[in-house]
């Protein structure tokens, strides 16, 4: 259609406004039809980034025990120890020399480490204390055998040949460690697992309510849109498009103080009065305590994750909304 | 293009605003919707544009049923109607142009392809000085033509209109008049709810008089 523009206009231009700079009408970023001010406030931001903070928080703090765990059933896995006790003969340096060097000939070995009687003592301190009389003690001795991993040997006939070569030897593979780790490897994977559903719950509710309250003060706007034609899922769009945004900017403010904690938390610890014996117990739990790429990955992966959660919430809730206004 | 049998509309539990509202408009006509204040001018304009249910009766658009009617389908028949409120319901935070614009971007199309299209109507409609101001510094009348803008911007089949020379000039009611006719004469079909007697001798169109609840066609 055209309109006859030689029609003379009425008003004038005494009433107006300043122009805008003409580019913006010609700009591909118009304004948005619901305004971000309206929808995400800063109580929000902050909240759903305390949120954030918590699952990367967890989620690198599993990541970490499970690097740790797992590098410890690997040393163990790959590492036996043969325990030598004293027998009637009572010759131990001898006896452990000839099982170190039987030990050497069995396939699947890469190598063997008998411990000095002195490294024994050390490792019984704690039970015994620390003195002369350790000398005097039948105190077994030790022999670490470092396992092929890619052919180890067969467990049962080599104890079996070790007992019935020595006598009074045993031979220690650690399953009962591994088992053990395992086990508080997987109880705190499903800790952080449930924190971090507990974490996703939470999340929902808010940015539902939030979604709730957002229709509720765009009620005019979203009427209007209706009017002009807007599908549900355009009208859902202005909105959830904000929601991703604020999900993007609030799971980088979380992860980002996550990141902080992990890197500065020995520096914590002693702030909070913890000595370098403390250090020295979370390196235990955690290893470095330091994130590897795949641990930013995971934490990015969170940060994914609470933006998608955000957006796809707030799409749900503006869908449920309007349908229950249609009916 | 428009066909009522036997409509009926109360709210709540309140009295019959309209009973046994029977009519059937053709595509292409200009009709002046006229009755006294409160008579259910703008209650039936609200049922034709489905933005309320009839209590009984059945309503026919576009040769569809749209008593019962998917959202989806609701937003595809009212992107081929235009309306224009009493109360203009423009939004606050935009500027004119975008406003007018607002049925075109619903469509997903881009500025670019309809930026000329908005220009040349709002300086037609006379408010090529306003473009750009937010629509709570426009008078009474600028907002009017703005409403009345943005409800042919997208070259409506239907064309609702609720009092749209209420709040302009006489000079400028018979200017926003031309333009329904204009569009009429290109085969928009234009109801104007309009109790204006003067304007409507000025232009002769048949009409439907509402009188307690119930319809009339005159001429």
């Amino acid at each position: 259609m055209t309109y006859d523009t030689n029609m003379p206009a009425p008003g004038g231009k005494e009433l107006y406004a300043p122009k805008r700079p003409k580019e913006r009408k010609w700009s591909n970023q118009p304004t948005p039809i619901v305004q971000a001010k309206s929808v995400t406030g800063s109580s929000l931001v902050v909240v759903i980034s305390i949120m954030c903070f918590l699952a990367c928080l967890t989620a690198g703090a599993v990541y970490l025990i499970n690097q740790s765990a797992a590098a410890w059933t690997d040393d163990i896995a790959s590492e036996v120890t043969v325990q030598v006790g004293i027998d009637s003969k009572g010759n131990i340096d001898d006896k452990l020399s000839k099982v170190a060097f039987f030990l050497t000939n069995q396939s699947g070995v890469n190598g063997v480490r008998p411990l000095p009687a002195e490294e024994s003592s050390v490792l019984l301190e704690p039970w015994l204390g620390d003195g002369a009389t350790l000398k005097d003690l039948p105190i077994p001795r030790l022999i670490a055998v470092e396992l092929d991993r890619a052919n180890p040997p067969n467990m049962t006939a080599l104890r079996e040949t070790l007992n019935s070569n020595f006598e009074n030897t045993s031979l220690d593979d650690h399953r009962r460690w591994q088992s053990q780790i395992q086990t508080v490897t997987r109880s705190m994977a499903l800790g952080g697992l449930a924190v971090l559903i507990l974490v996703g719950f939470a999340t929902t509710a808010i940015i539902v309510s939030a979604t709730r309250s957002a229709m509720s003060s765009n009620r005019e706007i979203v009427e209007v849109l209706h009017f002009v034609g807007a599908t549900d899922r355009f009208i859902a769009r202005e909105f959830e498009r904000h929601f991703l945004s604020l999900g993007i900017r609030s799971g980088l403010v979380g992860a980002s103080g996550a990141l902080l904690i992990f890197v500065f938390m020995p520096f914590f610890m002693r702030l909070l009065g913890g000595s370098n014996m403390t250090s020295a117990e979370i390196r235990r739990l955690l290893g470095s305590a330091a994130l590897d790429l795949p641990g930013f990955i995971l934490l990015g992966i969170v940060v994914v994750v609470i933006a998608a959660l955000c957006m796809l919430t707030t799409r749900y809730g503006v869908y449920r909304i309007l349908n229950s206004q249609h009916h | 293009m428009i066909r009522l049998e036997n409509v009926a509309l109360r709210y709540g539990r309140g009295p019959e605003i309209l009973r046994d509202v029977n009519f059937h408009l053709r595509p292409g006509s200009l009709h002046f919707l006229t009755g006294p204040s409160g008579s259910g001018k703008t209650s039936l304009l609200r049922l034709l544009f489905m933005s309320i249910q009839p209590t009984r009766g059945l309503i026919h658009l576009f040769g569809q049923n749209v008593t019962r009617i998917t959202p989806s389908r609701r937003a595809d028949l009212r992107r081929r109607i235009g309306i224009v409120f009493q109360d203009f319901r423009l939004l606050d935070h935009l500027t004119t142009w975008e406003n007018v614009a607002l049925p075109l971007r619903v469509t997903g199309k881009k500025p670019g392809e309809y930026q000329e299209d908005v220009t040349d109507l709002l300086q037609w409609v006379g408010l090529g000085e306003r473009m750009y101001a937010l629509s709570p510094v426009l008078s009474g009348g600028e907002k009017q033509r703005a409403a009345i803008a943005r409800a042919v911007i997208g070259k409506p089949e239907l064309l609702l209109a609720d009092e749209p020379t209420g709040n302009v000039d006489p000079q400028m009611a018979r200017r926003l008049l031309r333009l329904f006719i204009e569009l009429n004469r290109l085969g928009t079909s234009v109801i104007i709810a309009t109790h204006d007697h003067q304007l409507m001798q000025q232009f002769q169109a048949p009409r439907l008089e509402l009188h307690d609840g119930r319809i009339h066609q005159v001429g």
